[in-house]
């Protein structure tokens, strides 16, 4: 046991393989811990099964072997301490702005009033106050993202799930959106652990990159990103010492996906 | 983001009106979007030309009732189609003296209770077997198989079972309703996103809450479509019972206009049938919108990020 906020410890997972007995193995022996206040980044290639240790922190998907410890105690049940943001925004279609930020203070029993402070607080810390009544499809994919994650921060979880979450947006708004998570956890000193494909968005916004191998994967290297903060993540190569970190990253990760080398 | 065209939906005026963050997001990427007002005189266009339209659409049912009545007698012998006027006052007559007003009472009670008693037992079995894959497993081929029936080869059976008074033909149009909306209750239900679910999981909903919050928003508009189309289908269920036997009800006063060389009253049943029809499409249109305004919003956000 150590002191850490969430820890995986020798996590194997097999899902079930059409027309056979033997099961894939997705993840080959996994261990990692996650510090309080930590942000940590986890890259790896395509069907790794970097989602799946997301699924897995929130009692979705038991693992194979090995347990997942968040406070020290197993999780074996859907694990309520714990905010996700998905890939794709998942905003209640039905429910305005507000009402989707609010659900999740509504499910735990937070009084009216204390939850219309709080709604109010999230949607003004994304940017967002003034649409509490339009429906999520009157907002553009930003700010349908903004949405999903005031609708997460609003009832400060212990650790914040986050799977690919600015994978499907433009290039543009994905730099909006890394600068105001690197405000927002750093304001809500809060626990982060961020799925994602981007080496530069990895080293960018986390303290701690994780990096996993093709299938059946194993943890390669936890590589900790000392530059100072905040971050400029409109132009990464304006931070000093952004050069040799990603340089570490990469140096580890080229080896695991195909690149075929031009002949002089 | 730019809206395209001037709108004459009231909600548009608050959305021309930027707030305070509107302005902070707008300066985040430097872009501004024109605000196109809403201007009186495109609504009073509007009105006139939905008045215009609406004219257009009375048009093919006038010429249709003036080739009915001059072709009546002309063409074609009146004992065999009768004439919009004498329809009209043959049901003048029914309703003056008051003949149809017993057979309209027995039909509306058939009508409403079959209506509801299938509507909601559609949505709480099609509830029931989408939610659980391992009942929906054992049941599904059952259900499929009484899909495959054609009811109303049901109606002498259900005389038999529940005798010539209105439970036949209730229990006639609740199986046909129940089949319509079960169906799509199901694969509403079926439909909703697991990672949603999943989410709402998270968040901390119990299984109630889940219920509540995701699986029935989610499933109401397959719901009200099956509730919409089961309409015609819960009065083919009592007018077909009444033929086949029955004391009371519009479909016997039909019957026995046909028999009696009475084709104004058969047509004057007809009319009134398909008012209750109208009246039962326009509530549920009426449900459809007040349930499923988060689907027919037109408005956009005024900008974009």
């Amino acid at each position: 046991m150590n002191d850490a906020v969430l820890s995986f410890s020798g996590i194997r997972q097999e899902f079930p393989a059409p027309g056979s007995d033997v099961g894939i193995r997705v993840i080959d022996g996994i261990d990692l811990d996650v510090g309080h206040g930590r942000f940590v980044a986890v890259i790896g290639p395509s069907g790794c099964g970097k989602s799946t240790l997301l699924q897995m922190a929130a009692g979705l998907l038991m693992p194979t072997r090995g347990t997942v410890h968040h406070r020290g105690r197993a999780i074996a049940t859907i694990n309520r301490e714990v905010g996700f943001v998905p890939q794709q925004a998942q905003l209640f279609p039905w429910k305005t702005l507000a009402q989707n930020v609010e659900l999740p203070l509504l499910l735990r029993g937070v009084g009216a009033d204390e939850r219309r402070e709080r709604v109010a607080a999230a949607l003004d810390a994304v940017g967002l106050s003034g649409f509490d009544h339009y429906f999520p499809s009157q907002l553009s994919g930003g700010m349908q993202k903004r949405g999903s994650i005031a609708r997460t921060l609003v009832y400060r979880p212990d650790v914040i799930l986050m799977d690919e979450p600015f994978g499907a947006l433009d290039a543009q708004t994905r730099m909006v959106m890394q600068n105001d998570l690197q405000m927002l956890s750093r304001d809500a000193s809060a626990t982060v652990l961020f799925v994602t494909h981007d080496i530069t968005e990895a080293v960018l916004l986390a303290d701690n990159v994780a990096i996993m191998s093709q299938r059946p994967s194993k943890l390669l290297a936890n590589i900790a990103i000392n530059l100072p903060r905040p971050r400029n993540v409109f132009e990464p190569f304006k931070n000093p010492g952004f050069e040799d970190a990603y340089d570490a990253v990469w140096t580890v990760f080229r080896s695991q996906i195909g690149i075929r080398q031009q002949p002089h | 983001m730019m809206r395209s065209g001037p709108c004459s939906d009231p909600r548009s005026a608050s959305a021309s009106n930027p707030t305070e963050s509107d302005r902070r997001l707008m300066n985040d990427l430097a872009t501004t979007a024109d605000q196109p007002l809403a201007g009186k005189p495109s609504a009073r266009r509007s009105l006139a030309s939905k008045a215009a339209r609406g004219l257009m659409r009375l048009l093919p049912g006038l010429a249709l009732l003036g080739f009915w009545q001059w072709a009546s007698g002309r063409w074609i012998m009146e004992t065999y189609v009768s004439k919009p006027t004498a329809v009209a006052a043959r049901l003048y007559e029914l309703f003056a003296s008051g003949e149809i007003y017993p057979h309209l009472w027995t039909t509306g009670q058939e009508l409403v209770l079959g209506y509801v008693i299938g509507v909601a037992g559609g949505i709480i079995g099609g509830y029931m077997l989408g939610r659980s894959p391992r009942i929906a497993s054992i049941f599904e081929p059952y259900v499929m198989a009484f899909y495959g029936i054609p009811k109303i080869a049901l109606a002498p059976l259900f005389i038999i079972w529940f005798g010539i008074g209105i439970g036949s033909k209730i229990a006639l149009a609740a199986i046909m309703v129940f089949f319509l909306v079960f169906y799509n209750v199901y694969t509403g239900v079926r439909s909703v996103d697991r990672e949603l679910a999943n989410l709402t999981l998270v968040m901390g909903a119990n299984q109630r809450q889940l219920t509540y919050h995701v699986y029935f928003p989610a499933a109401a508009p397959y719901v009200l479509l099956g509730m919409r189309m089961a309409v015609p289908y819960s009065v083919i269920g009592v007018i077909v019972g009444e033929f086949t036997s029955s004391i009371q009800g519009l479909g016997l006063f039909i019957r026995e206009a046909s028999a009696t060389y009475d084709p104004a009253g058969v047509f004057a049943g007809i009319v009134i049938l398909l008012v209750f029809v109208a009246i039962a499409n326009f509530l549920a249109g009426r449900l459809e919108r007040r349930l499923l305004r988060w689907k027919t919003l037109t408005v956009a956000a005024p900008n974009d990020i």
